[in-house]
């Protein structure tokens, strides 16, 4: 009878079944002073013969003239990037086009925050895509919002 | 003497099980206590995992249907829907659960599977509405069809709406090209871009200007340079009249599906909040 | 009552101190124990727990100080912040006090809201309870300096601790080490590309050199031989342009020059610095 008893004495105690999910964890964040690269790609190499002379051609622009004389593009991606990818992208008579649109937009220094997004390194965001004229390209994104790019 | 311990035995066994189980944060009534205290506190991952853990040992639609609240409120409306899902047929319940995970479906963008909803139900007929305004079919022609399961509070903006969808007022690119064509810049100022214009239009003309007085001054290399200059920027005028159209109407559309979006946010997509929170 | 009898009672009575444990302490336990493991996410959950039922309020200190911890781990620096405040409201001592103000002091320096860590830091300097804590606080000054690079200032602090302090003597030689943005600009403002030497980008001096020679003979001999428009021209557009070029890219190479080393540095402090960290 008292080992019966002693059973269900102690068979009242409470069993506590822990469950666990991880849903974040410890963090590893740095102490470093974050840099933005917006570094050049110097590579020449392209997939043919007329992207690889372009290719030479504007990093011989970037070496001798666009890295000594300032950061001047107000847009990102900067203007002879805008050239290299708008022809990647279709010919070099629409890049040729796209590139000229770029310019005179280049020139036109008042209220660009009306107009363009505004990406990470504080330049306005107005990427080749949209100005393909191909309509599927084209991702909207409202004057003066941020981008993460 | 054997019969008075047993019974203080029992009593001391009763008092302590009784003392347990105030005690024990883990009961099923603490438990359920801590889930909702959570799920007010707007901690709906917390919650969730909680009323599973409840869920484990003691089933109920209330439960599926806390847990699908949850993870919608959380987003992850996948695990909100199979749990809206789970809510029987002969449950109190069973009506706004269906609501609920039609919601889920429509923000997921499953509209093929907000078609195939009950109609009866208000709520997933506005839906399947609006559906159609974010372009997953042709918008019925008839007006009234389409304004049907809206009340009188919200058949203004749905018709708006409606109108936007039906009638945008694109810009046309043809119109564009032509007036970049004849007048440098009228093209962009045809699409707002009204300084952009401007410039496209100064940089063209001085460009012609210093190549027309270098001809006539007989410097054939500087009138052909800029010459040059000037049919650069003349063709990338026309052409960036012709994108402009494009990006003007990509705003329209985007514009509209916004404004859209703000007004589903507002009226909760139709399916009112489940309040249990005091 | 037999021996066996007498046994089992006194076993009995003694168990009840057992069952009477103090519940809110095992969940205070388990919550320091889901810390020390690691488990972040679930610590918190306990302690909220721990908070909901905790009636006569005897936790609220530990417990929030435990979560803002947790929170601190997992970089939610917002949240930590939110928590030691709780804490440091329900705090029974100025001892309870100052260690949640410092916790959020150290994570206002984590997350570099430096400004925000001095407030905080001359608040409680000039709290007459803390008179005897000014070597932690100028610890925590130094540290704050180091994350807003500003080692000299970092020095200082240090020093203030004692003057052959380990860390005062890394912020000296960090110090040393970096390049002088102003002297870097004042060169190139004189000579171009002087600037670009002074930081070893000796290529990119060059060409900022070349550039300014040739356009500035340039301009000078069209405004010698009267070209005005040609000098104007000249002069603002390519002239200008690379002497511009050449001040940015002065101040640009030192800052990322200085930027490297300071990286190195709080790398070292990060990882192999044995010392109480922010």
């Amino acid at each position: 009878m008292i080992k019966t008893a002693a059973i269900i004495l102690f068979s009242t105690l409470s069993i506590y079944a822990q469950t666990e999910w991880v849903k974040w964890g410890k963090a590893d964040y740095s102490y470093e002073i974050k840099q933005s690269n917006s570094h050049r790609q110097y590579s020449i190499s392209g997939n043919t013969a007329g992207e690889t002379a372009l290719k030479t051609l504007a990093v011989g622009y970037w070496f001798f003239i666009s890295d000594v004389d300032g950061d001047n593009c107000p847009f990102s991606p900067t203007c002879s990037s805008f050239f290299l990818q708008s022809v990647k992208e279709t010919n070099i008579v629409q890049g040729t086009l796209m590139f000229a649109d770029r310019f005179t937009r280049d020139m036109d220094f008042i209220d660009r925050f009306s107009h363009y997004p505004i990406a990470k390194n504080r330049h306005f965001y107005d990427p080749p895509s949209l100005y393909t004229l191909n309509n599927l390209k084209i991702k909207y994104i409202p004057a003066g919002e941020y981008v993460d790019k | 003497m054997k019969n008075i311990l047993y019974l203080i035995f029992i009593l001391l066994l009763f008092q302590n099980y009784s003392y347990t189980q105030e005690t024990d944060l883990y009961s099923l009534g603490n438990r359920r206590l801590f889930a909702d205290f959570l799920y007010c506190q707007k901690d709906y991952l917390r919650a969730a995992d909680e009323y599973k853990e409840i869920l484990r040992l003691s089933d109920s639609d209330t439960l599926h249907l806390k847990i699908g609240l949850s993870y919608l409120k959380s987003g992850s409306l996948d695990s909100a829907s199979v749990y809206f899902g789970h809510v029987k047929i002969n449950s109190l319940l069973y009506d706004y659960s269906r609501q609920a995970y039609y919601k889920c479906q429509f923000l997921l963008n499953h509209f093929d599977i907000v078609e195939l909803g009950p109609y009866y139900y208000n709520p997933v007929d506005k839906l399947y509405k609006f559906s159609s305004l974010l372009g997953y079919k042709e918008l019925p022609v008839n007006k009234e069809k389409f304004l049907r399961p809206f009340e009188a509070d919200e058949r203004r903006a749905a018709f708006d709406f409606y109108d936007r969808k039906l009638n945008p007022p694109y810009k046309n690119e043809l119109t564009a090209a032509v007036l970049a064509a004849l007048i440098p810049g009228a093209g962009k100022i045809y699409t707002q871009n009204y300084t952009d214009g401007i410039f496209a239009f100064l940089a063209t003309g001085l460009m012609s200007y210093i190549s027309y007085t270098d001809f006539n001054a007989h410097h054939q290399f500087r009138g052909w340079l800029f010459a040059g200059l000037a049919s650069f920027f003349y063709g990338g005028n026309i052409y960036g009249s012709i994108a402009s159209v494009q990006i003007y109407n990509a705003g329209i559309n985007f514009k509209l599906n916004s404004d859209m979006k703000f007004y589903l946010e507002d009226k909760n997509y139709f399916v009112p909040d489940y309040e249990f929170c005091k | 009552m037999n021996s066996a009898n007498k046994i089992f009672v006194l076993v009995v009575l003694t168990l009840i101190p057992v069952f009477a444990q103090d519940y809110l302490e095992n969940q205070m336990v388990k919550g320091n124990g889901l810390y020390s493991r690691g488990e972040y996410f679930d610590a918190i959950t306990e302690m909220k727990r721990l908070l909901y039922f905790d009636k006569e309020k005897e936790y609220t200190y530990e417990a929030n100080k435990l979560i803002g911890e947790c929170y601190k781990a997992g970089a939610k620096f917002t949240e930590a912040i939110n928590y030691f405040s709780k804490a440091e409201q329900s705090a029974g001592s100025p001892e309870e006090i100052y260690n949640c103000r410092i916790s959020i002091i150290r994570i206002n320096i984590l997350r570099r809201t430096n400004l925000r860590a001095s407030v905080l830091l001359d608040a409680i300097e000039k709290d007459s309870r803390y008179s005897d804590k000014k070597e932690d606080i100028n610890y925590w000054r130094g540290w704050n300096y180091i994350f807003s690079d500003e080692w000299d200032n970092a020095s200082l602090q240090f020093a203030k601790i004692t003057p052959d302090h380990l860390l005062k003597k890394l912020c000296d030689s960090i110090d040393d080490c970096q390049y002088s943005v102003t002297k870097a600009k004042l060169l190139s403002y004189f000579i171009p590309g002087a600037g670009q030497f002074y930081t070893g980008n000796y290529v990119s001096g060059l060409l900022s050199l070349g550039w300014n020679i040739l356009w500035g003979y340039t301009t000078i001999t069209a405004f010698s031989a009267n070209r005005i428009f040609d000098g104007i021209m000249v002069g603002d557009l390519l002239w200008f342009r690379f002497y511009n070029g050449n001040n940015q890219n002065a101040e640009k190479f030192t800052e990322e020059k200085n930027t490297a080393i300071s990286n190195g540095a709080l790398n070292y402090l990060q990882n192999e610095y044995n010392g109480e960290k922010p």
